[in-house]
């Protein structure tokens, strides 16, 4: 709902351009943008839609290698930010406009406190002293609900986790009282019950200060609890902009629907053959790092051939560890590894060929999964002739068929590198390298988290056809719970490296759940507005994040 | 001193020559402004401000000197921008694009360099004299015959030089070439395996660091310089001379090559058999390429490209097992891994493409290193031995010179500074590129 208040922040027309293979190229291609005092306005779009670009332009700031085109115009408050000059620019940052980072663990200095560098704006535009500052800081700590609100501020950033240290800069960027506030995807690194936390906390005190803001993400379900009004953009471009309510119930344009209508696709559940030996048998495995804790404890699982065996849980719960036991980078402590009712060799060092063969992995960032020197021709061509002993024409006509396979057209992209790909398209072509080396299992460690929704859909029905031609299973790793919906038909719940729960899908997403699953399943958002009200009213305030899962007893008797 | 002469610059009155350069520069500086040219205008005008205050401070002369600078500095910007825009020429699009981000001054260094290695490789057409040939009486001054004089021998000063840069140049590019040999492979190779090599590959580095590099050079150099000339040695070869100086180089190379092919074995062979054929091939390859060494440089060459190699091999290995370090973390490594690639395949195919720009850096400013090492130790007399010319020994032999105002001891001196600021021109702009600044 939009609130009838005074114009806070007004952008017309605005253009900024980037410099790239030495010539300017528009970014933001003339977005109009109105912003009240006391509103919040979500900005959505894809990756490369220039949502981060406006969010540094409305505090008059252009990155390096970008710039303002003249014309636009960036009004905050009756003062035009494109002529500013940048001392006047620099006043305003920091005390009237703020900005919160996506990952607060890397925008925190590591020197030093949290207090000391909460207090660094106030103290600098000599708004309070210091004890002023730090009692206020303590008053901010406390409306956010964060632990020992007297003694964290004391705490240097390493030493606090990560939805803390997202409450702490959100409660740094208010230290000022800013009129306005820019939210860079403040949550998007953080697990669905830390999430939750954050999104209470940044909600309560925006209204309580009737701060504006403008909130930065891609995550529709997360700007449907936060903004009053949402800006939808699709590179560059202003696609529709409307109330949150009407936004949602009958978007106008083609593009929003496409984006509403991300979380349909949804593979058929498949069962076990009956008497069946398990492809990969995971049985009574513990592991840990050298000389560290036990990370994964008695973790035992099946998965079958053709099946997808979804593995969830929160980070740190052991997942992608699992993944390393089974494909032999961490060889286990105790328990083993079977294939086809085969034990394999505990190190990958010491399995044959074929056994290395059989198993391959899909990355969750194919930007470090790629080489990016060499050729895609060679990435994919590569296992082809290391397995099959492929050469010249043969190899050829190998990794054509491969990238048919993957939806990317031989010609155009066989002699190209990695960097030149969009996001999508590295993820494909790093199933295209599992594929070519015809494995029967594929462990995918968050291979869609890193992609934004439309393209991760993609990623999906490309993995689940490719399932249903050539018999694969998969071993999917993931914390989202729609991707589970959408692509498994077992899944394996993780808590602190123990498998907690696993089953069917249809009988995990209906109850009765293990708590720990019930917490996973309810802190996902949803496409509703009034979910994260209705939510923390029936949990109460406190009881979410870190401290709703802290409440679960670990020897709590399985539902079921 | 005679008036009148004094006040002629470039055959016109010295009034004349201030109010023309003043006119020119002047009227450069506010056609520039007129056009929104706004380089061009603060650099004229820049020169203009400095003009008027050398000119109050040092009269007309002083005047002569800054023109004469700003024409050369301009005459090398425009030869380093025709250089450059002549390469882009040349080479292939790809390179062509990359050159393009060249700085001036970076096509300055590749212009000194190019014609360096010029005079370098054809020195034998383009030097008048040999470089033992004594042609005048010591110290003779420069006449027609000789462009810069006589050395102390009465030796041409010009074709000395031009030997140099063969000699000196070529000492410094194989030491370099050694070392890097040494270096990158033994930092690669402690990447990929890690664990005890990485350790012990590492502790080795520290201890021939912590040697002071000039002492440890002097103290090698001393040793085994004196052993080609050693009795018992020549007796062994029935007093011949060359042969006793040649098989002493290939021994001592094949010292090196023993270091060099182990580190190959320890990459490459991963079963007994494959120690025995790997082994036996790099046996060959090594004793070919020593003997090759020691027919183009003699035994105390081959000593000083050795000596430099192994004190800068440790640098070396620093920067390639860091550099090789962050690579090997990438998930294409491990996926590489995963795969049961052989180490060597991981080193050539997915760590080296990804470390290239930070060597070949790393290259350049250990070349300007080594070829002030090898200079510094030709200067104390323990590098290339006489009559074979070279910038650090022309540099000591003709230093008495100074003392009667001559500059020509600093001709050589001048030779080694601006082959190092050269080259590290070239390295800057390399650097820049592989920082990937460019994009921030």
């Amino acid at each position: 709902m939009p609130k009838e208040k005074s114009v806070l922040l007004e952008i017309k027309d605005l253009r900024i351009q980037g410099y790239s293979d030495e010539t300017w190229v528009d970014i933001i291609k003339g977005v109009d943008l109105t912003l009240h005092r006391g509103e919040v306005m979500g900005l959505i779009g894809e990756s490369g839609a220039g949502k981060s670009t406006i969010g540094a332009a409305a505090m008059g700031y252009a990155r390096d290698g970008t710039r303002i085109v003249e014309g636009s115009s960036i009004e905050f408050d009756g003062m035009e930010l494109t002529t500013a000059t940048e001392a006047d620019k620099r006043s305003l940052r920091g005390s009237r406009i703020a900005y919160v980072a996506q990952s607060a663990a890397a925008s925190f200095n590591p020197a030093h406190k949290l207090i000391d560098q909460h207090t660094e704006a106030p103290l600098q535009y000599r708004i309070k002293k210091r004890m002023e500052a730090q009692e206020d800081a303590v008053d901010l700590y406390r409306r956010l609900r964060l632990p020992n609100p007297e003694e964290i501020g004391f705490r240097y950033p390493h030493q606090v986790s990560g939805g803390q240290l997202q409450r702490a800069m959100t409660a740094m960027a208010m230290s000022c009282r800013p009129d306005l506030i820019i939210f860079d995807e403040p949550t998007t690194a953080l697990d669905v019950t830390t999430q939750i936390e954050v999104l209470a906390a940044i909600r309560d005190i925006v209204e309580q200060f009737d701060t504006a803001a403008l909130y930065i993400t891609h995550d529709l379900a997360v700007v449907a609890q936060m903004a009053d009004t949402i800006k939808v953009l699709l590179k560059g471009n202003e696609v529709e902009q409307a109330p949150t309510d009407e936004m949602l119930k009958n978007p106008k344009e083609d593009y929003t629907k496409s984006l509403w209508a991300v979380r349909s696709f949804e593979s058929p559940q498949r069962y076990r053959k009956e008497g069946a030996t398990p492809l990969i048998s995971v049985q009574n495995v513990d592991a840990s790092y050298t000389g560290g804790e036990k990370v994964l404890d008695d973790v035992s699982f099946d998965i079958h051939e053709g099946m997808t065996v979804a593995v969830v849980g929160e980070s740190g719960s052991g997942k992608s560890t699992t993944a390393r036991v089974i494909t032999g980078l961490l060889p286990p402590s105790s328990g083993q590894v079977l294939f086809k009712g085969e034990p394999l060799p505990p190190s990958y060092k010491q399995r044959t060929r074929e056994q290395l063969r059989q198993s391959q992995m899909i990355y969750q960032m194919a930007d470090t999964a790629l080489n990016p020197k060499v050729k895609i021709h060679e990435i994919i061509g590569r296992p082809a002739s290391f397995y099959s002993g492929l050469k010249g024409a043969a190899l050829k006509n190998r990794v054509d068929e491969l990238l048919d396979l993957i939806e990317l057209e031989p010609a155009q992209y066989y002699n190209r590198y990695p960097p030149e790909l969009s996001g999508g398209q590295k993820q494909r072509i790093g199933i295209a390298r599992a594929l070519a080396a015809e494995p029967t299992f594929i462990v995918c460690d968050e291979v869609t988290s890193a992609l934004d929704q439309l393209v991760a859909e993609g990623i999906l029905r490309l993995l689940d056809r490719l399932q249903n031609e050539l018999n694969l299973a998969y071993m999917f790793i993931t914390h989202d719970l729609a991707t589970v919906r959408a692509i498994s038909d077992e899944v394996v719940v993780m808590q602190q490296g123990k498998v907690i729960e696993q089953g069917p899908k249809d009988d995990m997403f209906t109850p009765p759940h293990h708590p720990y699953t019930d917490l996973l399943l309810s802190s996902v958002p949803e496409m509703d507005p009034n979910w994260l009200t209705t939510l923390l009213e029936e949990r109460g305030v406190d009881n979410v994040g870190d401290a709703a899962s802290a409440k679960i007893e670990p020897k709590d008797e399985k539902v079921k | 001193m005679d008036g009148t002469e004094q006040s002629t610059i470039f055959g016109i009155s010295s009034t004349a020559f201030v109010i023309f350069y003043f006119a020119i520069i002047l009227g450069g500086a506010c056609i520039a402004a007129f056009n929104d040219k706004r380089a061009p205008f603060m650099l004229l005008f820049g020169l203009t401000l400095v003009s008027i205050v050398m000119g109050i401070v040092g009269g007309a002369d002083m005047l002569r000197s800054v023109a004469i600078g700003a024409f050369l500095l301009a005459f090398a910007a425009m030869l380093s921008y025709g250089f450059r825009e002549f390469l882009v020429n040349i080479v292939s699009t790809e390179m062509a694009k990359e050159l393009r981000t060249a700085p001036l001054t970076a096509g300055f260094g590749m212009f000194v360099i190019f014609v360096y290695a010029v005079a370098a490789i054809f020195a034998p057409f383009i030097a008048p004299y040999g470089q033992a040939e004594v042609i005048s009486s010591a110290f003779a001054p420069a006449d027609e015959n000789m462009l810069l004089g006589a050395d102390q021998l009465g030796r041409d000063m010009f074709s000395r030089l031009i030997y140099g840069a063969r000699n000196t140049v070529s000492l410094a590019l194989v030491g370099t070439i050694l070392a890097f040999m040494l270096g990158a492979l033994a930092g690669l190779l402690a990447a990929v395996r890690g664990g005890w090599f990485d350790q012990a590959m590492g502790r080795t580095a520290d201890v021939i660091m912590s040697i002071p590099s000039l002492i440890f050079g002097l103290l090698m150099v001393s040793i085994f310089g004196s052993l080609a000339t050693n009795p018992a040695w020549l007796r062994m070869f029935n007093g011949n001379v060359g042969q006793a100086d040649f098989a002493l180089g290939v021994a001592l190379m094949c010292f090196f090559g023993l270091l060099v092919g182990l580190l190959v074995l320890a990459t490459v062979a991963e079963s007994f058999v494959g120690w025995l054929i790997s082994g036996a091939i790099t046996a060959g390859v090594v004793l070919v390429f020593a003997m090759g060494i020691s027919t183009i440089f003699n035994s105390s060459e081959v000593i000083l490209i050795l000596v430099v190699s192994i004190i800068y091999s440790p640098r070396v290995y620093r920067l390639t097992r860091a550099v090789a370090g962050n690579v090997v973390v990438m998930d294409y490594i491990e996926a590489a891994r995963l795969r049961g690639e052989r180490r060597w395949y991981l080193i050539r195919r997915e760590i080296l493409p990804n470390s290239t720009a930070p060597l070949v850096a790393e290259f350049g400013l250990e070349f300007c290193f080594v070829f002030l090492l090898i200079s510094g130790l030709s200067f104390l007399g323990l590098g290339i031995q006489p009559p074979t010319a070279d910038w650090g020994s022309m540099v000591k032999e003709n230093a008495t010179l100074i003392s009667f105002g001559e500059i020509t001891p600093l001709i050589p001196a001048a030779a080694i500074a601006l082959l190092t600021v050269a080259v590290n021109f070239v390295v800057d702009w390399m650097l820049f590129r592989s920082s990937g600044l460019k994009e921030q």
